[in-house]
């Protein structure tokens, strides 16, 4: 079951803070890239859900993120559907796909699992490539951001349109937090470390995983509805493995299973990216050897590392400091 | 349809010709699998090297100095590869195997792109192989020929050692089960470093193959790399046979399905590799039951 410690709390809110300072001072650019951390946070959220606690290494995440966005695009500008019912649309959407394809592949494990996943990523990725109503390898423009004008916030602005989406993804966590804490969540974690045991209890697994992973794309479904409205365009490399596959690594460079983790590898990796790229054209290659030495080095990845070194002395020092403090009241009220 | 004979004919060529290609790839991925339990997804990288050493080589002494010493320089690069990394990776779980050579992914492009630059090369096909050949009713390109034959004697030589040789036995016994294996006194790790380099050299002969059909640019890697893991997904680990028939299956789907179903034909295959995982989970022809 997901515990918050003293660190994860700490290092939360430190990141809380700093995205609402970036969001309130920031200029046009640093908010670009604020947003495109956020949706990022969003998608390995999702990740970490049925990776880190479920053990089912996806890489279709990029693909089902790109099925909101598609979702989101053809049914608000061709449908002529209204921005929020489009959105409710293509999460609800994403998140029928994603069982669909959890139920499909909850046989498989390892290697297989990685590699159905991956099969159905591409068959979404092909479809939308050449079908024609996807405009194809062009994308779609034409899209619009939803319309909160009634409580006075217009999204169009770059700077409201990131609030809104630190606001959802506050909103995400607490909800991904709670799944992972419900009856839900804890069955998927008795199914990662012992699936025949749970199967022997008597747990449907499949239909376990099944949801676990409906729930998971429908984050990554309004993920993608947030992309296709940040950016007001959408191509079909948007489903490409590679982004599924870099997804992955955010949340492996980040530490899985700790969904803080993934928070700070979303903001390292963007940050990252960006840094490199004004630098050099080979930032894949830098990302690539960071990549190796943390998987070599057996960590799991630079939160999970923070914590197992660290983590616990501050948990135990809080620890200590509260019980000083309570016998330090005994004490007084003696 | 209104096609005629001859035009299926060339279809089947065609056909035959991307499955021979696949072929070469995928026997050394799903054989590095099968006894190493060790998923390389940098062996699509692999083949983006041959095929620029093969290049680089043919622009020094000629197409055939790049066809035969392409796959050696490949393997030295794998003797690399296998010292550095995936020796110490061996008995991590697939998860971190996939994570690492992901990660080599996204370095040999950059590294490819940092020597070779990011244009497009060429390979002129050799004057021995150029032009086309009429056979069953077809005129068919000599050099793509050539490689379905190539393809079909690598894999009558594999089938050969594979079978009836001692190193053959030795390997087969490796993917069956490499305690029991090691305990008759076979030694499993030289026997997994030898495999894995002759992979990597097959990888490098497909990409010293593939030049001069496809131009030669960095990202050459990535593309072939999907359709690899879904041949030997469908075909099942580690097995000779499965290799093939993933390979036919894929070639042959893709090459008619482009032809009867335009619309089709990308999901196909993928619909295809879906169904098979859900009915055998393992593949077609697994090497272990």
């Amino acid at each position: 079951m997901f515990r918050h410690n003293a660190l994860r709390y700490a290092v939360l809110a430190l990141l809380a803070a700093g995205a609402l300072f970036q969001a309130l001072t920031a200029e046009y650019f640093g908010l670009e890239i604020l947003t495109e951390i956020l949706i990022l946070a969003m998608l390995v959220l999702a990740l970490d859900i049925v990776a880190g606690f479920g053990g089912m290494v996806s890489l279709c995440h990029g693909a089902l993120m790109g099925v909101g966005a598609y979702t989101y695009a053809i049914l608000s500008t061709k449908a002529g559907i209204a921005p929020p019912v489009a959105m409710a649309g293509s999460i609800a959407l994403t998140g029928v796909a994603a069982w669909v394809i959890g139920a499909i592949c909850s046989r498989s494990h390892g290697i297989y699992f990685i590699m159905a996943t991956l099969a159905f990523g591409q068959m979404a990725y092909s479809y939308v490539f050449e079908a024609p109503i996807f405009g194809g390898d062009d994308g779609l423009g034409g899209i619009s951001r939803l319309d909160l004008s009634f409580i006075g916030v217009d999204l169009n602005d770059s700077r409201s349109f990131a609030l809104f989406c630190l606001a959802l993804l506050a909103a995400i966590y607490v909800a991904s937090v709670l799944i992972l804490r419900s009856g839900l969540g804890r069955s998927l974690s008795g199914v990662m470390h012992n699936e025949q045991r749970m199967r022997a209890l008597g747990l449907t697994v499949w239909r376990v995983k099944a949801d676990v992973f409906g729930l998971s794309g429908m984050i990554a479904g309004l993920a993608g509805a947030l992309a296709a409205q940040h950016i007001l365009y959408i191509s079909p490399g948007l489903l490409s493995w590679t982004v599924s596959g870099e997804a992955l690594v955010v949340v492996i460079l980040g530490g899985l299973g700790t969904l803080v983790g993934p928070l700070v590898g979303a903001a390292a990796f963007v940050v990252l990216k960006h840094e490199l790229s004004a630098v050099t054209t080979y930032w894949h290659l830098v990302v690539g050897v960071i990549l190796i030495a943390v998987v070599m080095s057996r960590a799991n990845g630079v939160f999970g590392w923070f914590e197992s070194r660290w983590g616990d002395r501050i948990e135990r020092r809080m620890a200590d400091a509260t019980r000083k403090q309570q016998s330090e009241e005994v004490l007084t009220d003696a | 349809m209104a096609h005629d004979l001859g035009f299926w004919t060339l279809q089947a060529l065609n056909a035959l010709q991307l499955s021979m290609l696949l072929f070469l790839l995928s026997i050394g991925l799903t054989v590095i699998f099968g006894l190493m339990h060790f998923v390389n997804l940098a062996h699509g990288s692999l083949y983006a090297l041959g095929a620029y050493f093969a290049a680089s080589l043919a622009a020094v002494g000629g197409y055939w100095m790049g066809f035969f010493l392409a796959p050696v320089a490949v393997a030295g690069v794998g003797v690399l590869l296998y010292s550095g990394l995936i020796k110490r990776m061996r008995k991590s779980g697939p998860m971190a195997q996939v994570l690492v050579t992901f990660g080599l992914i996204f370095a040999m492009l950059d590294l490819t792109r940092i020597f070779w630059g990011d244009l497009a090369l060429g390979i002129e096909v050799p004057a021995l192989l150029d032009g086309r050949l009429a056979f069953l009713g077809v005129e068919y390109p000599t050099y793509r020929l050539f490689i379905i034959a190539l393809g079909l004697a690598i894999f009558a030589a594999l089938a050969f050692v594979l079978a009836r040789t001692q190193i053959g036995a030795m390997i087969r016994a490796g993917v069956d089960n490499d305690a029991m294996a090691a305990c008759l006194g076979i030694n499993v790790e030289r026997l997994f470093f030898m495999v894995f380099c002759f992979g990597c050299a097959l990888a490098g002969l497909a990409g010293a193959v593939a030049a001069p059909l496809l131009s030669v640019t960095p990202d050459m890697g990535l593309q072939i790399l999907i359709p690899t893991l879904i041949v030997i997904v469908i075909g099942g680990l580690g097995s000779l046979k499965g290799a093939v028939s993933g390979s036919l299956i894929y070639g042959f789907v893709q090459t008619f399905g482009a032809v009867l179903a335009p619309q089709l034909a990308s999901v196909l295959i993928y619909a295809l590799l879906a169904a098979v995982l859900v009915i055998k989970p393992v593949g077609l022809f697994p090497a272990k039951g």
